[in-house]
């Protein structure tokens, strides 16, 4: 009796460890992959920084010489302005009008499957495809002007480019967010709406008090996502501007400073300060939202 | 036995005291939903009209002759439909290459980030290794590393590895992703253990074990992963423009913007605009149909912080 279950549990255990192995092993293609081509370039960016390297000659140690220009650069700082611009008016009305629409979309009435893909759509084309039609929309003589009655120079002049950027990503973007919010709301079990109209709550303090604070984990990833997709933003100012007119927002400092000027150094200083400031952002947004469910 | 009676006794009151008040609340109900209609046929529908009369106009400003694309006063539909627009792309530049480069790069990395998720994902679900949940924090790190902090130090890599305009370069890199570990993770987790034990007992080994059992359950978050890494490679522009920017290696994007850059005027707008209508029409086409699982993808990843 005794012999055979000795028997029988010391290859198990065996077995295990040897699965363990094996389950670890799966791991590695990823791992790898993250090392290779995320973890050691992350690693780099911070040591490149602190040289002047034109990717063909040997690095050149320069200390905090590259940080120090970026301080005293009107172009990075003016990349620095039209980044928070663009951010700031493209994705705080894009996530609100969002909030409306998910709002309002949130019924299985006729039709209004149809209603969300008309406002889906633009989520699943490329941003390249929408900036070169939006190009033709934001033309003297295109449909935005026509629309609005006004011969806006949207793509020529310093005070309307930021807008034209603006309005073809808020066109771009808003949709995603509606899917987001949309998902959210639907997770919401219907009987608390039911249970605060019941008790006599109107339709407004509803949302306020039920759906809005229900909301928040939703809200909070929306948010985060915002800012770094903002951050990211380059093809649509590359197709509709090419960074002229106060539209050279940061990404697309980055891409110029490494590739038409050839400072790979100079270039990595402003993708730290952007990491830091992602970072700093994120976490200061997850707080807001964490601290206010309490 | 008392504790089910006690239930029913409790239920019945509760379910009965609503009655009295219930034909306020349907009223309140009804109005509601008549509300909710008016918002959304009279004002979600036209707005959702006048946000997509955008792509309308853009496709029937594909069909138009160079010189009806900006006439004034301005005109919806084309004179006559000229479906040569969508042959010049073709015939000008290697928008075919640009098309057939796409869609090799896009499911190339989608089968690549399905492999390799679905294996990180299993691991870092169902075994319990020393050091897992270390290097499952250190991979969702990584999802605060865009590409646009690190593509400086990155293609200089590719540059040393000699990938520069190669689809190693364009394809190997995105290869794998935090977002798709974790749904992998997220969705295997829901696999209660016991199924894996059994076959483990009829020695199937952990490998096949992935294949005929694990796999088989999770067609709905795999396909959510695959659409998703496909719509974000097809969309991708940075990268190639960096590693493939030769003819022979642009992808749509990049292609597209090039083609953007050559036709300043006002000429090869038609043109332009049938471009952008067919490299956009793939990813708006399966996003229309696979809706669902790519609220699911986006939904499933976003509920864990």
């Amino acid at each position: 009796m005794t012999s055979t279950t000795v028997r029988t549990f010391r290859p198990a255990r065996s077995a295990t460890s040897r699965r363990k192995w094996i389950g670890a092993a799966f791991a590695v293609p990823a791992l790898a992959l993250f090392g290779a081509f995320a973890i050691y370039p992350m690693a780099r960016v911070f040591y490149i920084s602190f040289f002047d390297y034109d990717l063909t000659s040997a690095p050149r140690w320069v200390g905090l010489q590259n940080y120090r220009y970026l301080m005293d650069s009107d172009s990075f700082q003016a990349s620095l302005t039209a980044t928070v611009f663009y951010v700031g008016f493209t994705y705080v009305p894009a996530v609100l009008l969002a909030l409306v629409l998910a709002v309002g979309l949130d019924t299985r009435l006729p039709g209004s499957g149809f209603i969300r893909l008309l406002y889906f759509a633009p989520v699943a084309m490329s941003w390249v495809a929408v900036s070169i039609i939006w190009r033709l929309v934001l033309q003297p003589d295109g449909l935005l002007n026509t629309v609005l009655g006004t011969h806006v120079n949207w793509l020529t002049s310093d005070s309307s480019a930021k807008w034209a950027l603006v309005v073809t990503s808020i066109w771009k973007e808003t949709g995603l967010f509606v899917i987001l919010f949309l998902a959210g709301l639907q997770r919401i079990p219907p009987e608390l709406r039911e249970a605060a109209a019941i008790d006599g709550a109107g339709r407004l303090a509803i949302f306020r008090h039920v759906t809005l604070p229900l909301l928040k984990p939703v809200t909070a990833v929306v948010c985060v996502m915002a800012v770094i997709r903002g951050c990211q933003s380059f093809s649509a100012q590359v197709v509709l501007t090419g960074g002229s007119f106060d539209t050279e927002v940061i990404n697309l400092y980055v891409y110029k400073t490494a590739f038409e000027s050839a400072r790979m150094g100079r270039a990595s200083a402003v993708a730290v300060l952007l990491f830091f400031v992602l970072l700093l952002v994120t976490i200061v947004q997850l707080r807001i939202f964490r601290s206010r469910e309490r | 036995m008392t504790r089910h009676a006690a239930g029913s006794v409790l239920r019945k009151p509760a379910e009965a005291a609503p009655a009295p008040v219930a034909p306020p609340a349907r009223g309140r109900r009804r109005r509601r939903g008549l509300g909710r209609g008016l918002l959304l046929y009279a004002v979600l529908l036209p707005g959702g009209l006048v946000f997509a009369s955008v792509f309308l106009y853009a496709v029937l400003s594909a069909f138009k002759p160079a010189d009806e694309v900006l006439a004034t006063p301005m005109r919806w539909l084309p004179s006559s439909f000229r479906w040569s627009n969508f042959a010049e792309p073709f015939e000008q530049v290697a928008f075919g290459r640009y098309y057939l480069n796409s869609v090799v790069v896009g499911v190339a990395v989608t089968l690549l980030n399905v492999v390799t998720c679905t294996l990180a994902g299993y691991s870092f679900s169902k075994f319990a290794y020393r050091g897992r949940s270390l290097l499952f924090l250190v991979v969702m790190a990584t999802m605060m590393i865009p590409l646009e902090v690190i593509y400086v130090p990155l293609y200089a890599l590719i540059f040393d590895l000699g990938w520069v305009n190669s689809f190693t370069g364009l394809i190997v890199p995105a290869g794998t992703s935090a977002f798709g570990i974790l749904l992998m993770r997220q969705s295997i987790d829901g696999l209660p253990d016991e199924i894996l034990d059994a076959a483990r007992l009829d020695g199937a080994g952990e490998l096949r074990i992935l294949w005929r059992i694990v796999t088989p359950m999770m067609g709905a978050p795999l396909s959510a992963l695959a659409l998703i890494v496909f719509m974000a490679t097809w969309d991708s522009h940075l990268w190639p423009l960096l590693v493939g920017s030769d003819d022979a290696h642009r992808t749509l994007p990049v292609g597209l913007a090039a083609m953007q850059a050559d036709n300043a005027g006002t000429t090869g707008i038609p043109m332009l605009m049938a471009a952008a209508v067919m490299a956009l029409l793939p990813t708006l086409i399966l996003f229309t149909l696979l809706q669902r699982r790519f609220v699911q993808g986006m939904t499933m990843t976003a509920d864990v912080k």
